[in-house]
C-alpha cells in the first residue's frame, strides 16, 4: 500500500516535471518567435524607408521625369513629409525613424495615404540649373486650379505633357479646374489642394458652406490652398489651411517667387506641391545653398572680392593666350571688358546676392532679398546669351 | 535497499544525460541561428555599400557642378565639363562637412580621361577616418563611361574625349 503511494507520487512528479519542461521550451521558443516578429517589422520599416530613399535618389536626377510608384503594400500606412530647419524628414508615420535630407528638395505634402505615389522631377535654374526639384504627390491628393489663369493654363499643359519614365499610361495626376469652389467633389481624395491663381483667397475668408458640407468628413488639415498673386519677379504665395468654417493663413509675410518664369516653373510648381508654407521656405533654401556653390564652381571663391577663379578664369586665360582668334577681343569684351554687365561683373553681383539672401534667411521666413535673385541671374543670363549668340564664344553654362 | 539506490541512481543518471543532449542541441541551435544571423548582416552591409555604390554613381552623373550645358538647352547625357572639373575639387573640399559629404558620403570619385590622353582628376576623397593610417584601403567601385567636353582645348571647335568615372565607396 505504501509502495503504491509512492509509486503516484514519482508518476505525478515526473508529469508535472515533463509539463514545466515543456512550459519552459514552449516559452524559449515563443520568446524567440516574438522578437524575431518585432525585428522583422522593423527590418521591414527600415528596409520601405531605403527604398524610398533610392527612388527618390532615382526620381531626383532624372531630370524632367514623372513616375508612377506602385505603394500599394503601404496602403494601410500614411507616409509623412516635413522640411524644418534645412533638413527633409519623411518616413512612415508612427514607425522608425524617418530619413533626413538636407541637401535635395523635396516638396510634398504633409502626408500621403495611397497605393500610387506620383514623382515629378523638374529643374530648377537660375540661370543655369541649380539643382533638381522632386515633386512627390499621389493619386488620392487632388489639385484644384480654380480659374482661368496663366497658372492653372501652364500648370495643366506642364502635368498634362507627359514624359513618363515608366508606363505613359499610368501617369495620372490628379488635376482638375474648376470655375466656381462649389464644383469640388472630394470623392476618395484624402487630401485637397485649392491653385488659386488670382490671389482671390484671403485670411479668415470663409469657407463656402456647399463645401463645408462636402468636407464635413474630412479633416480640417486636408483641405489646403496656395494663392498667388502678381506676376513675373513680382509673384508672391500665401499658403492657407481650412480651421473649422473659415481659411487661416499659414505664413506671416508672403513669400516671394524666386524665379525666372517660363515653363515648367520648378519655384511656382514647388509651392503648388508643398504642403506647407515651411516645407516650400526649407526647400527653396536649400537651392540658394547650392546656387552659391555653383557659383563658386563658375566663378571661383574669392568672386565677391572681384578676383575671378574656376571656369571664369579658364575662359578668360584661353582668349588672353590666343590673341591670334578672330573672336578673341569680341569674346573678352563680354566676359570681362565691356563696361557694364559683363560676365565677370554679373557673376560676382549674382553670387553677392546669393550671399545677401542667405544672410538675412530665417527658419520662418524668406527674406525679400532673395527676390534680387531673379535680376542678377537675369544678368548672367544676358551675359551668357550674348556669348552664346553674338560672340559664338565659349559659354559660362 | 542497495537495489532501490542503484534504481535511483540510474534514473538520476538517465535524466541528466536528457538534459545534457537537449542543452546540447539548444546550443547548437543558438550557434547556428547566430552564425546565420551574422552571415545575413554581413550580405546585408554588402548589399548596402553596393547599393550606395550605385546610389553616388547616379547622383555623380547629374551633378550640375560637373555635367555639360548649353544655355537654356538639356545638359548633354553623360557629358562632363572639364572647365569646372578643374575647378570643382576645391569646392567640394571647402564646403565637405557642411554639404558635400551627405551627397557622397565616404568614397572616392575619380574622372580618368583615356583618349586621347591619359589623364585623371580626383574630385572628390573622403576615407573612413578607420583607414587614417592604411596604404591599402579597400573601395567598392563602380565605373560609368563618359564624353569629357574641353571648350579650353580646341582652338575654335569644341574639344571632346573619352573617358569614365569611378566612384568607390568606402566599406
Amino acid at each position: 500500500m505504501i509502495r503504491s503511494k509512492k509509486a503516484q507520487v514519482e508518476v505525478t512528479f515526473n508529469w508535472v516535471y515533463i509539463l514545466i519542461a515543456g512550459a519552459v521550451i514552449l516559452l524559449f521558443f515563443a520568446g524567440i518567435i516574438v522578437k524575431q516578429k518585432v525585428a522583422s517589422e522593423e527590418s521591414l520599416d527600415q528596409e520601405v524607408i531605403r527604398i524610398m530613399e533610392n527612388i527618390f535618389t532615382a526620381a531626383q536626377v532624372s531630370e524632367n521625369t514623372k513616375t508612377t510608384i506602385d505603394i500599394s503594400g503601404l496602403r494601410d500606412y500614411t507616409l509623412y513629409f516635413s522640411c524644418e530647419e534645412g533638413v527633409s524628414k519623411y518616413g512612415l508615420s508612427g514607425k522608425s525613424l524617418p530619413v533626413e535630407d538636407s541637401i535635395n528638395p523635396i516638396f510634398a505634402p504633409n502626408e500621403i495615404k495611397a497605393t500610387q505615389l506620383l514623382t515629378w522631377s523638374v529643374p530648377y535654374k537660375l540661370p543655369f540649373k541649380v539643382i533638381d526639384f522632386l515633386f512627390v504627390t499621389s493619386t488620392t491628393n487632388k489639385y484644384v486650379l480654380w480659374g482661368n489663369n496663366e497658372i492653372s493654363a501652364g500648370f495643366i499643359h506642364s502635368v498634362s505633357n507627359v514624359s513618363a519614365a515608366n508606363d505613359k499610361s499610368k501617369i495620372n495626376f490628379n488635376v482638375v479646374q474648376v470655375q466656381d469652389l462649389a464644383e469640388i467633389q472630394p470623392a476618395q481624395n484624402v487630401q485637397i489642394r485649392i491653385i488659386d491663381g488670382e490671389g482671390r483667397i484671403k485670411e479668415g475668408d470663409p469657407i463656402l458652406p456647399l463645401l463645408m458640407e462636402r468636407m464635413k468628413n474630412i479633416p480640417d488639415k486636408s483641405l489646403t490652398a496656395v494663392s498667388f498673386q502678381g506676376g513675373g519677379s513680382s509673384r508672391i504665395a500665401n499658403f492657407f489651411v481650412k480651421e473649422k468654417e473659415v481659411w487661416k493663413k499659414l505664413n506671416k509675410e508672403p513669400i516671394r517667387i524666386v524665379s525666372l518664369g517660363g515653363d515648367n516653373d520648378a519655384a511656382l510648381y514647388g509651392a503648388i506641391f508643398s504642403g506647407d508654407d515651411q516645407i516650400y521656405i526649407c526647400n527653396m533654401k536649400k537651392s540658394f545653398t547650392r546656387l552659391g556653390y555653383l557659383n563658386e564652381v563658375y566663378g571661383g571663391e574669392e568672386l565677391t572680392a572681384g578676383k575671378e577663379g574656376g571656369k571664369l578664369r579658364e575662359m578668360i586665360a584661353y582668349y588672353k593666350n590666343r590673341p591670334e582668334l578672330t573672336l578673341t577681343s569680341e569674346c573678352l569684351n563680354y566676359i570681362t571688358l565691356n563696361p557694364q554687365d559683363n560676365l565677370q561683373t554679373s557673376l560676382q553681383s549674382h553670387q553677392n546676392k546669393v550671399a545677401e539672401c542667405l544672410t538675412r534667411f530665417t527658419a520662418k521666413e524668406l527674406p525679400p532679398e532673395c527676390i534680387g535673385l531673379v535680376d542678377s541671374a537675369l544678368k548672367v543670363k544676358t551675359a551668357n546669351d550674348n556669348l552664346a549668340e553674338r560672340g559664338d564664344c565659349i559659354t559660362l553654362y | 535497499m542497495r537495489l532501490r539506490n542503484k534504481k535511483g541512481q540510474l534514473h538520476l543518471t538517465e535524466t541528466i544525460a536528457v538534459l545534457f543532449i537537449f542543452f546540447v542541441l539548444i546550443v547548437f541551435g543558438l550557434i547556428f541561428y547566430f552564425k546565420y544571423q551574422q552571415y545575413s548582416l554581413k550580405e546585408e552591409q554588402e548589399q548596402l555599400v553596393i547599393s550606395n555604390a550605385i546610389r553616388t554613381t547616379s547622383k555623380v552623373l547629374f551633378l550640375p557642378e560637373l555635367q555639360c550645358s548649353k544655355g537654356a538647352a538639356e545638359p548633354e547625357d553623360n557629358c562632363i565639363d572639364l572647365m569646372k572639373v578643374r575647378h570643382v575639387a576645391e569646392v567640394f573640399d571647402r564646403h565637405l562637412t557642411d554639404y558635400y559629404y551627405p551627397i557622397f558620403g565616404y568614397s572616392k570619385i575619380v574622372i580618368n580621361q583615356i583618349y586621347p590622353e591619359q589623364k585623371e582628376w580626383v574630385i572628390y576623397d573622403h576615407p573612413k577616418p578607420i583607414y587614417a593610417n592604411e596604404t591599402i584601403i579597400p573601395l567598392e567601385s563602380t565605373y560609368f563611361t563618359l564624353t569629357l567636353k574641353d571648350e579650353s582645348l580646341g582652338g575654335e571647335n569644341i574639344h571632346y574625349s573619352f573617358g569614365y568615372i569611378q566612384v568607390g565607396v568606402y566599406p
